[in-house]
């Protein structure tokens, strides 16, 4: 019985990480769902509710909900985002009459890895990607959402892909949304420890399940001499083998 | 992307200019560059990681253990009225004095005036973040005391004239080789090979004739101990111990919300708060001390002092919803475990409680002034996981933000400008689609011709350090409208190799 | 001495304001299991602890050999007096203990510092962090922590398994309203602060050895 998965990308993703979506389609279609993509969506509202702007972020909110509103499940490939469906919004409109909606919403929610391991009950969905990854656990995956083993699962069910660990792979990366930009210096001084650590496995790849994290981490993997690309799970698991 | 914090002031101008905010800017853009300043701080936390995990291996349950922890500090914070009633009636009992302090000042007054009144000359301290918020060494040194700081950390700080690095090893950032510097410029002697344990020895030496001669003690509290009217105090070093025992006066410092109600809560929190500061099962020296000495006991204080301040708690405890903040032990693991922290080091925050909890708790402590440091985080929520009272640190950064924000005050109206319009286009797809169109299209352009991080690129405080965001030609909705939405993805094979996503 | 103190009534009450409004709700916890490891064997523990705390633990079987375990602690150290508890049961172990060393007790003050050790009795010993609870009629405040050494008598009959029971007796007994301090010792005196290294022998003493007599 094919599962309906409405996608919810990311804003971010939706205008300068394209691939992560079109990869996550991909996927998701190869283990047998139908893919839609509500294309009145824009933002979950988090840049403004993470500065501290949650006036102008619960409108942001209050559309989402009315976007997704007939959505079975929605699927998305960031935890972040994911997480501000899920912990935030109940908090976001706790006094208004969406919040029973919202909580009912984040119960249908997930994140990519969570919705295949967990949902569908999957860790090998027919990916191959013949190179060595390390992984970073994304904050908000982690600490939010409580995934901890279900990225690793699904690396691990990847054809020809040899995992390595990362050392403090759950330190963050620096990233932090509008904090990249107003805490520069911190921001980046964090990311270059993340690339520190990531040089140390001699990995090809490093990958998470945020493409905001990879981002911060490409910029600055792109300024040094370091061998390491990023690349987002659904990338790696959008890969096949070659006929 | 402009930012909104205001930029730093350029050299040559008067650093007394500085907000508090451009302060913190500025020294956080020169501690993060430092890389010997990162390598010591990584060696020290790696340490710490290390002795910290094996302590908690030693806990069978150790959400069981936070929880519980939560509990007795949740009790003792409901009830505090009643439990600080209860604890001073206990002192009083036994013949100790109990002063409540609005304020730093008060507390500074009553604490000098007792010392000026009893002809107190040496005053030895133990450690005491309290001391440090209320400034209480500087106020009896002008008149004309001398204050010799205990332990170790502090009192290597107090002789290089710095504020404490770190709630719970406060010299954390010196190496052995500028402490034997130290000791050789202010203590008049050297010990050539730096080896930590003569280093050591030479401090108690210089020390010892201190605790001998001082007729006042100075401590702090861990917990005060409602139905033993006891106050609880936990070191290693023995320094607390001497400077309880030895003067004839001994004054014990305290916040108002480090009250516990019973004895036996301590049986948990001693072995947490030591696992969570140290990584030790407990600290080596758990003392309790209820009052001066008996006429039975051999030695011990004449007289016992508790001051009890508030100095902004109770207005914090009247926030209801960021009530629990007053729940802190200070273990000092948020700390250890925060990247920005490990990054700026404790000075850079130039507050008394640095790190997470600094940042929560100074704006309700102090003012708006230090609402940047709300700020000043990812909000990767290490600190709520290791919090052994289980406070939700980054959750309160979010809520401090959000405040701050409808308080309007010090924001700045840019900000709040870009965010209005940022709604307008996120309630407008078609807007959305097109102003993000425009975006890629004009930056694609402006780095093209290679200004990428100058002054006109709007995305410079991103591309400065970093390579420039990627800039698609296509958004993902363009390309669903195009060809995706068909069900069958094969007939649109991306023709991926593994290039991963630049 | 009483002073005027009119910022209490007006903290008190501010404090009561504030908690007119409750709290938020906690997520209430279904039931978790002890914290801690049970202490199947509180002798054994106790001695594996100490050893970890980097104490001595001596045990003995009865009243001569803990004379003789006291002698041959006091015979390691350099000359000089030794503060002792005046109690009759120190007294006599003392006396057994045969030392020639000048003997200052605690009937007469606190120890000084050119005391080599010091030897007290303890009210208890915890087999869950290897530590000796004292109080101040343990010969005193002083009595623990002066000297570089200071060496406990007690029984195997004084061992809780754990802090908590040892907390909760100390509350029964009423030890905090017959003693002005009290202590629970977990080691000998250290410091890690600088650059993290442990170092043995801060401020108290280095030295903590346990005479603990087993049997009757």
């Amino acid at each position: 019985m094919a599962r309906k998965i409405s996608l919810f990308v990311p804003c971010f993703v939706d205008q300068l990480q394209p691939e992560v979506a079109v990869d996550t389609v991909k996927v998701l279609r190869r283990i047998g769902c139908e893919v839609d993509f509500p294309t009145d969506q824009t933002c979950c509202g988090q840049p403004a509710f993470n500065s501290g702007f949650w006036d102008e972020a619960r409108p942001c909110a209050e559309r989402f909900l009315r976007v997704f509103k007939d959505a079975e499940v929605v699927v998305c490939p960031s935890g972040s985002c994911t997480t501000m469906v899920r912990v935030f919004y109940p908090e976001l409109l706790a006094s208004g009459a969406l919040h029973d909606e919202a909580v009912a919403l984040g119960k249908r929610t997930f994140e990519l890895s969570e919705f295949l391991v967990k949902v569908m009950g999957l860790t090998d969905v027919g990916a191959a990607f013949p190179h060595s990854v390390t992984y970073h656990a994304s904050c908000h995956g982690l600490r939010e959402l409580k995934l901890r083993d279900e990225p690793l699962r699904l690396l691990r069910g990847v054809k020809g892909l040899k995992l390595v660990d990362m050392l403090r792979s759950d330190e963050c990366c620096g990233f932090g949304g509008t904090f990249a930009t107003k805490f520069e210096s911190i921001s980046v001084a964090m990311g270059e420890s993340k690339c520190d650590s990531v040089a140390v496995t001699g990995a090809e790849y490093v990958t998470a399940i945020d493409p905001s994290c990879l981002m911060h981490v490409q910029g600055i993997l792109g300024r040094r001499k370091d061998r390491a690309r990023t690349i987002h799970l659904a990338s790696i698991l959008a890969s096949e083998a070659k006929a | 992307m402009s930012t909104n914090i205001p930029t730093p002031t350029p050299a040559g101008e008067t650093p007394s200019a500085l907000t508090a905010a451009q302060k913190f800017l500025r020294d956080a853009a020169t501690k993060s560059a430092d890389l010997v300043h990162r390598e010591i701080i990584r060696k020290n936390m790696d340490s710490y990681d290390a002795a910290h995990m094996r302590g908690r291996a030693r806990i069978k349950d150790w959400e069981a253990a936070r929880r519980k922890c939560q509990e007795i500090k949740r009790e003792a914070i409901n009830n505090l009225d009643k439990y600080l009633l209860q604890f001073e009636q206990k002192v009083l009992e036994r013949g100790g004095h109990v002063f409540w302090a609005a304020n730093g000042d008060e507390a500074c007054a009553y604490i000098k005036d007792l010392a000026v009144s009893r002809g107190v000359k040496t005053v030895v301290k133990s450690k005491s973040m309290v001391t440090e918020e209320i400034h209480l060494a500087p106020v009896l040194e002008a008149a004309g005391m001398h204050v010799w700081e205990t332990d170790l950390g502090e009192f290597i700080v107090q002789l290089c004239n710095e504020a404490p690095y770190h709630i719970v090893t406060p010299a954390m950032h010196l190496d052995r080789n500028q402490i034997r510097d130290l000791f050789r410029e202010k203590l008049g002697e050297d010990i050539p090979d730096a080896d930590p344990q003569k280093l050591v020895a030479l401090a108690r030496r210089k020390l010892r004739e201190a605790f001998f001669a001082a007729e006042m003690g100075i401590s702090g509290a861990n917990f005060l101990v409602a139905d033993s009217g006891a106050v609880a105090i936990s070191t290693n070093e023995g320094n607390g111990r001497l400077s309880t025992s030895l003067p004839r006066i001994h004054v014990a410092v305290t916040g108002i919300e480090k009250v516990i109600p019973r004895l036996e809560d301590l049986g948990t929190l001693w072995p947490v708060l030591a696992t969570s500061g140290t990584g030790q099962p407990i600290t080596t020296y758990s003392t309790l001390v209820g009052g001066p000495k008996r006429a039975d006991e051999a030695d011990g204080p004449e007289e016992f002092h508790v001051v009890l301040l508030d100095n902004g708690r109770s207005g914090l405890l009247a926030n209801a919803e960021e009530r629990e903040v007053l729940h802190c032990i200070r273990c000092g693991a948020c700390l250890n475990i925060c990247p920005v922290y490990r990054n700026i080091g404790g000075h850079t925050y130039n507050t008394t409680y640095p790190g997470p909890i600094g940042s929560v708790l100074t704006p309700h402590l102090r003012g708006s002034e230090f609402q940047h440091l709300s700020y000043a985080s990812s909000l990767c929520g290490a600190c709520t996981s290791v919090c052994p009272v289980n406070i939700n640190l980054h959750h309160h950064l979010l809520h401090n933000r959000r405040d701050f924000t409808k308080a309007g005050g010090a924001k700045s109206a840019g900000e709040r400008r870009q965010f209005k319009l940022w709604r307008t286009v996120m309630l407008h797809p078609r807007l959305f689609a097109l102003g993000g169109w425009m975006m890629r299209r004009s930056l694609r352009l402006l780095y093209g011709m290679g200004l990428a991080g100058t002054a006109l690129d709007p995305m410079r405080a991103w591309s400065r350090k970093r390579r420039p965001v990627p800039l698609p030609a296509q958004s993902f909705r363009a390309r669903w409208k195009k060809e995706l939405w068909k069900k069958d993805l094969r007939k649109n094979e991306l023709g991926r190799n593994a290039g991963g996503n630049q | 001495m009483a002073i005027s103190n009119p910022s209490r009534e007006a903290i008190l009450a501010r404090i009561r304001e504030g908690l007119r409004t409750p709290a938020p709700p906690i997520e209430a916890k279904t039931f978790y299991g002890p914290i801690f490891e049970a202490v199947e064997n509180p002798l054994e523990r106790f001695q594996q602890e100490c050893k970890a705390n980097l104490m001595e633990c001596l045990l003995t079987a009865n009243s001569a050999g803990s004379a003789q375990a006291l002698a041959q602690v006091l015979l390691s150290l350099p000359d000089g007096e030794v503060f002792v508890q005046d109690d009759p049961v120190l007294r006599r172990l003392i006396g057994a203990a045969g030392s020639q060393r000048q003997i200052r007790w605690s009937s007469q003050g606190g120890p000084l510092e050119k005391s080599r050790a010091t030897v007290t009795l303890a009210d208890a010993l915890i087999a869950q962090t290897g530590s000796v609870f004292v109080s101040a009629s343990c010969g005193g405040r002083g009595a623990s922590v002066v000297a570089p050494t200071h060496i406990v008598y007690a029984t195997e009959k004084q061992l809780v398994p754990d802090l908590v029971t040892a907390l909760r007796n100390a509350t029964a007994d009423g030890r905090l309203e017959r003693n002005s301090y009290a202590c629970v010792i977990s080691g000998s005196s250290r410091t890690a602060d600088i650059e993290k290294i442990l170092v043995q022998g801060a401020h108290g003493p280095m030295r903590l050895a346990v005479i603990v007599e087993t049997g009757a």
